[in-house]
């Protein structure tokens, strides 16, 4: 687990003085397809002691809110040219009427003090129907922490209007090919940071994360047989764990951490075995002739979607967490596969076939409510939830060139989160909270 | 005239020593040539007694460059080995697969100092992990026709790279007919 970058005193105040029982815009349901985004008011940040005095930061910060904000796409900045309240204004004489008229429903007001390298910052969220603070806080650390800061807070207003935080902690994990040769890497949800994990100078394929965000599963081909490794991230050391003849597939890790699903040949045919990382026994899932591939775990751990042809093409299966009471769940089109289950509902995110191109879709686990997520010209492939179950990241193409986006649950807000240049990448596996600001 | 006597006598004898000298040194040449053989006899079998080795040793670089040009000649012949092609999703042999994984199969039959590694591969597109899958199934398609026409199976190994290496890694239709195949890679015996 990385530690946190920097540590910030984080106070909390005014706290809720209103009743948090915050308006039903609290926990609306920002995954329904209906849903308008958040009209939010940013404007500049004043001196926390209220001094005359101009900083670049007093732009900068509530830029970085609406840069994270815009991000989750659950938000939509009002155009700062329209404010009409000066960014002085006591907090005590905020005119709501002013934010109403251009738009706004909410609003946050920031100060900032810079002291030497110590850098304080205070920020309040207002529900400006409302005409009250939904929350406040005040961060100090050094110059150089505001992304870190913003962050945070950014955390505090999704929570305070969605009822859970973001995922501005977190990291997509893909694999990267390059010259015949593949490695993992990583990238913030923000797009930044992106770093290569390995360097197998071979095909290194399929990641998948621990529980706690710890290790990363892979395929590789460094030994020539597609074997099934362990990275440790702090210790950058790395494990062959499975190395039977043939196929070893990394699938999901269990949400307890303590099990892993995995795909072998060692019994003649591709199968899925659950293995217990502790005791280091695998138990045999699947008994069928036919290809069986992609096992992933239900959030409770205790069931298992997977990929099987055995009816004849490719299609998506549910199972019990000992491999029986298997049922079919897509019925709809020729090559469903890549399942991935919402960590935080009971929807399951595949690939299907849509016109010539692959496509995202989500079906209920109980096999009902098929939607097709994406339309992208050149297909999308390999879903992967979020922690939070708000996004989905898959891999693509525009105009040949391989890229990993990222998709609100409902389908909008399509935004690019890696383009290669001449790196290939795919298979996106999204980390848990890494708690890294 | 006695002067005349005398120089006579003394051309004779230069003569006759001449010859002597000629003969003497043709008879000398002949001994030493003779001699040669006899004294350099010990030595040239001190020569070989140190050469023989080095002699074996060249023999055997040359056979085994020879072996090598001819294990390079056959690699070659089997780097012509033909890849088999399959239709999206499917990993059974069409009638042209089978035509040429019984040309395989006479080589192979004949060159019994040689293994065989099969490849599968699949178009890119569908998932990683199934075409991983597919690819496997693919080779061992070929494999296990290549055991029913006779060939050892201890000669024969297989790998699947999925959609991971694709000959042509354009995105069009005759792209995915080239890629969805099984390779063949011939190696020396271990």
């Amino acid at each position: 687990m990385k530690k946190k970058t920097f540590s910030i005193l984080c106070l909390v105040i005014f706290l809720f003085s209103l009743t948090p029982a915050a308006p039903a815009k609290v926990y609306m349901d920002i995954l329904s397809p209906a849903f308008q985004k958040f009209p939010i008011a940013l404007p500049d940040f004043s001196a926390l002691d209220g001094r005359e005095g101009e900083s670049p930061l007093f732009r900068e910060i509530p830029g970085l809110l609406s840069n994270a904000l815009e991000l989750t796409g659950f938000f939509r900045t009002v155009d700062r040219n329209a404010y009409l309240e000066s960014p002085e204004t006591p907090e005590e004489d905020i005119r709501f009427a002013d934010w109403r008229v251009i738009g706004a429903e909410f609003l946050v007001k920031g100060k900032l003090e810079e002291t030497g390298e110590t850098l304080t910052i205070e920020c309040r969220l207002y529900d400006v129907v409302e005409g009250k603070m939904l929350a406040g806080k005040r961060y100090t650390g050094k110059r150089g922490d505001e992304k870190a800061m913003v962050y945070r807070f950014a955390d505090e207003i999704l929570n305070a209007l969605t009822g859970s935080r973001g995922v501005f902690d977190t990291e997509i994990a893909f694999s990267g090919k390059k010259n015949r040769v593949s490695d993992i890497y990583t990238i913030q949800f923000d797009g930044s940071n992106l770093r290569k994990r390995t360097d197998n100078k071979a095909l290194t394929l399929l990641p998948r994360w621990s529980a706690d965000g710890s290790k990363i599963a892979y395929t590789a081909y460094p030994q020539g047989n597609p074997d099934l490794y362990v990275l440790n991230l702090a210790t950058g050391k790395t494990k062959r764990l499975f190395h039977d003849r043939g196929l070893n597939l990394t699938g999901g890790w269990s949400p307890d951490g303590g099990r892993m699903l995995i795909v072998s040949r060692r019994d003649g045919n591709e199968e899925i075995y659950v293995h217990e990382l502790e005791t280091g026994i695998s138990r045999r899932l699947t008994r069928d002739p036919a290809i069986d591939v992609s096992p992933c775990w239900s959030p409770d751990g205790k069931r298992i979607a997977f990929v099987s042809n055995r009816s004849g093409s490719p299609q998506v299966f549910v199972m019990d967490g000992e491999g029986g009471g298997v049922r079919r769940l897509t019925f709809y089109g020729s090559y469903n596969t890549s399942p991935s289950w919402s960590p935080t509902g009971s929807r399951i995110a595949y690939e299907g076939r849509a016109g010539g191109q692959f496509q995202i879709f989500t079906i209920d686990e109980t096999g009902g409510s098929t939607t097709q997520l994406t339309y992208e010209d050149e297909g999308a492939e390999s879903p992967a939830w979020s922690p939070d179950g708000r996004f989905i990241a898959f891999q693509g193409k525009r105009n040949g060139k391989s890229r990993i986006s990222v998709i609100n649950a409902n389908g909008l807000n399509p935004r690019v989160l890696y383009e290669g240049e001449d790196l290939e990448a795919v298979s996106p596996a999204w980390s848990p909270h890494l708690n890294l600001y | 005239m006695r002067n005349h006597n005398v120089f006579r006598g003394a051309l004779l004898f230069v003569l006759c020593l001449a010859v002597a000298l000629v003969i003497g040194c043709g008879k000398k040449a002949v001994v030493q040539e003779e001699m040669g053989v006899v004294v350099k006899e010990p030595a040239k079998e001190e020569a070989a007694a140190e050469t023989r080795p080095s002699e074996a040793a060249i023999e055997e670089e040359l056979l085994k460059e020879k072996e090598r040009q001819e294990k390079e000649r056959v690699l070659q012949e089997a780097a012509s080995f033909g890849d088999i092609y399959f239709e999206f999703d499917q990993y059974d042999l069409n009638a042209t697969a089978r035509e040429t994984l019984k040309q395989h199969t006479d080589w192979l039959l004949a060159n019994p100092g040689f293994d065989l590694l099969v490849e599968g591969h699949c178009d890119e597109r569908g998932t990683a992990e199934y075409n991983l899958a597919l690819g496997e199934r693919r080779a061992n398609a070929a494999r296990d026709y290549l055991v029913s026409l006779g060939v050892d199976a201890g000669r024969i190994t297989t790998i699947s790279y999925g959609e991971e290496l694709p000959l042509d890694p354009s995105h069009n239709e005759a792209a995915w007919a080239k890629n969805r195949r099984d390779h063949f890679v011939v190696t020396p015996s271990r």
